[in-house]
């Protein structure tokens, strides 16, 4: 319903500004598009960004079921698409024993849907209400095997079981694919889907994010941390940090009441912005230098 | 095919397919697909919004954000040209017949001209037979564009190298878990009784790679595009680890994920204030086993050194660490570009001191002895 009345987007940036994410006129534009043409999107850029983020506002919007697939080196397809339920196969085995059906009614009866373990790219193919978000995240984790077998999926939006045939989707799901970009994805892979290059936000739009997620922050409180954020990312860190480390460190600078970032504060929470050693005696040692 | 812009064309979906030859013509790689797709995107009401317009064809049409850049010059170029001021021109050509020509002029003008050459002569990697004499040539008698089309040849070469080993390996291991949906499909003929267990083979675990790099004076040759060469082997063996040294040690493994060569290199250079000087390389080992010795040689990782042996500092020191390494290594391996060289022998004091722990000895001074690496990493 809510798609038959979109009709540019517009509604798409006030309904994301609403539900706290601030999106530009871009990436918007992409899940416009997403939406319209039914094309896959991939969104690279660094962690911590809000690629996530993103397919979790638009589930939100269209009302609908977020099914996610985190991949890691070595996924296969038993853990992303399905695999049987062995166990209940045996009982079900045991159970046709004293049965009088043929062989070939046994073994339709083995491997019917009963005994299927559906796993999300299965899930997300075969959800009967409506179109599904489903979220492929850290792409750039997964084998390269296992991106040619995504090629399938994410053009005929189908998925072939030996025993039971081919699977069509009855929805086609929106798919958000994302990636940090550690590896390059294959052309193949990114011709068949929507390009959205996500950066680090500049200093006003990162204002307007941590604002919509803490109200209540202080707009001299604000303005410093984002500051420093910015500072800290033109440093060489090992770990960069990204827009969910600032929302972390002004939420835990609130939480202690401290009203202003110094010194002091700073050797408190710095644990919360900057996730290794290396990079914490980096940015004291340059502290204590000014 | 006639180069046309804009204000050349009469309605908005034959500008966009006008477009899409034009960005194409320009390098990007678009097809029938991504141009059907901008026509109904245009249907689909992004039509109101120039900036909304613009996003769309920019989500459509690029793959990266390098595309993504290029791109921006390009529609700027393509709907913006303002057919007054062309006006003139625009007569001229009509009597010259050519209008190619006029708006390849203009392209130079606007500077976009200037980086084109280079990325047309980068696609047009030229033929096998320059291939073959590309691997062949002593690196350290590369010019630069030779050095750029060696990079490509490198980076293809690598990969098909990552997967050629990960297959052999998945034939080496024996059994692994067992696997239940195969056991239980055989088991039907047996009435449900698991007789015969079938099992998964292991997934191919990679190699661990440990890389240290000499980039000191004697190796200036070879060391920058030996530092390219590690940057492919980055991009395939996700466990590498990899340092620089000469008179110190330094980490490069974070540099090395920035995708951008150039980037590495910047960053690299900053930091090593030690680039092409002196070498050390007892101390600098001894440097890798304190530091980070404790966490990089668990699980035996393949060492790969690629140094030239001319030390400066203490041998007897550097011939006690590398025995050090080796004992909790599964193999080092020792890559020395003057190897290829007629008549070397390793006669340098530090060379010498270090073959006793060398499993490996090889030459590094052209791309196809880098590429026997293949051959070591599998064996090992």
């Amino acid at each position: 319903m809510i798609l038959e009345n979109l009709n540019n987007p517009e509604q798409l940036i006030r309904f994301l500004d609403e539900h706290q994410y601030v999106a530009d006129e871009e990436l918007v534009t992409s899940l416009y598009l997403l939406l319209k043409l039914n094309k896959p999107l991939l969104l690279e850029g660094p962690p911590g960004v809000g690629k996530t983020e993103a397919a979790l506002v638009l589930s939100q919007w269209l009302d609908t079921k977020l099914i996610r697939l985190q991949c890691y080196e070595g996924l296969d397809l038993s853990t992303s698409v399905y695999e049987w339920n062995y166990q209940k196969q045996l009982l079900g085995i045991r159970l046709q024993e004293g049965s009088d059906l043929s062989v070939a009614e046994k073994e339709k009866q083995i491997f019917s849907d009963e005994y299927l373990l559906k796993r999300p790219l299965l899930s997300a193919i075969t959800e009967t209400e409506k179109p599904p978000v489903l979220l492929i995240d850290e792409l750039d984790r997964s084998d390269e095997e296992f991106e040619a077998f995504l090629l399938e999926l994410l053009s005929a939006f189908q998925i072939t079981i030996p025993e039971l045939g081919t699977i069509k989707a009855v929805h086609k799901p929106y798919v958000i694919l994302t990636s940090n970009r550690t590896r390059e994805l294959s052309d193949a892979l990114k011709r068949r889907c929507l390009y959205h290059w996500i950066d680090y936000p500049d200093v006003a739009k990162e204002m307007k994010i941590v604002k919509k997620r803490l109200p209540g922050i202080e707009q001299h409180l604000l303005e410093q941390v984002v500051g420093y954020v910015h500072q800290f990312r033109q440093k060489k860190l090992v770990k960069v940090p990204g827009v969910s480390e600032t929302i972390d460190w002004a939420e835990s600078l609130m939480a202690l009441g401290l009203r202003d970032v110094n010194k002091e504060a700073i050797d408190k929470t710095l644990g919360s912005i900057l996730k290794s050693t290396e990079d914490i005696a980096l940015v004291k040692a340059d502290l204590i230098a000014f | 095919m006639e180069k046309i812009q804009a204000f050349q064309t009469n309605s908005l979906s034959e500008g966009i397919m006008a477009f899409a030859r034009f960005a194409r013509s320009h390098g990007m790689n678009i097809g029938i697909q991504e141009t059907q797709d901008a026509l109904q995107a245009s249907a689909a009401g992004l039509l109101t919004n120039r900036s909304m317009f613009k996003n769309a064809l920019k989500a459509l049409f690029c793959t990266s954000p390098e595309e993504g850049r290029q791109f921006e010059k390009l529609f700027i170029l393509f709907w913006d040209t303002n057919p007054l001021d062309l006006e003139e021109r625009k007569n001229e050509t009509k009597l010259e017949g050519s209008v190619t020509k006029k708006t390849n002029s203009s392209l130079v003008m606007l500077g976009v001209g200037k980086s084109e050459p280079s990325d047309e002569e980068a696609s047009n990697v030229s033929g096998a037979n320059s291939e073959e004499r590309l691997k062949k040539v002593d690196l350290s008698l590369l010019n630069t564009m030779e050095a750029d089309e060696l990079e490509d040849i490198a980076r293809r070469l690598c990969r098909q190298m990552a997967v050629r080993m990960r297959r052999r390996m998945k034939q080496h291991r024996r059994q692994g878990q067992i696997n239940m949906r195969r056991t239980i499909r055989k088991s039907i003929a047996s009435g449900g009784e698991p007789i015969d267990l079938f099992h998964r083979l292991n997934s191919p675990k990679k190699q661990r790679l440990i890389v240290l790099l000499d980039v000191s004076g004697s190796m200036d040759k070879y060391s920058f595009f030996l530092l390219r060469f590690i940057c492919a082997l980055r991009e395939h063996f996700r466990q590498l680890e990899a340092f620089v040294f000469s008179t110190s040690l330094k980490r490069i493994t974070h540099a090395l994920d920035k995708q951008n060569l150039g980037t590495v290199l910047k960053d690299i250079s900053e930091h090593a204030d030690n680039w092409s000087s002196g070498t050390r390389i007892g101390e600098c080992l001894q440097q890798f086993s304190e530091t980070y010795g404790k966490r990089m040689l668990n699980g035996s990782p393949v060492v790969l050194i690629l140094s030239d042996g001319l030390d400066t500092g203490d041998a007897s020191l550097l011939g006690a660490e590398l025995q050090k390494i080796h004992r909790r290594a599964k193999k080092v391996i020792w890559l020395n570009p003057l190897k290829g060289s007629k008549g070397y022998a390793p006669l340098a004091k530090g060379m010498k001191a270090a073959l006793p722990s060398v499993d490996d000895f090889r030459s590094a001074h052209n791309l196809e002895s880098l590429l026997e690496l293949e051959n070591i990493l599998s064996n090992a």
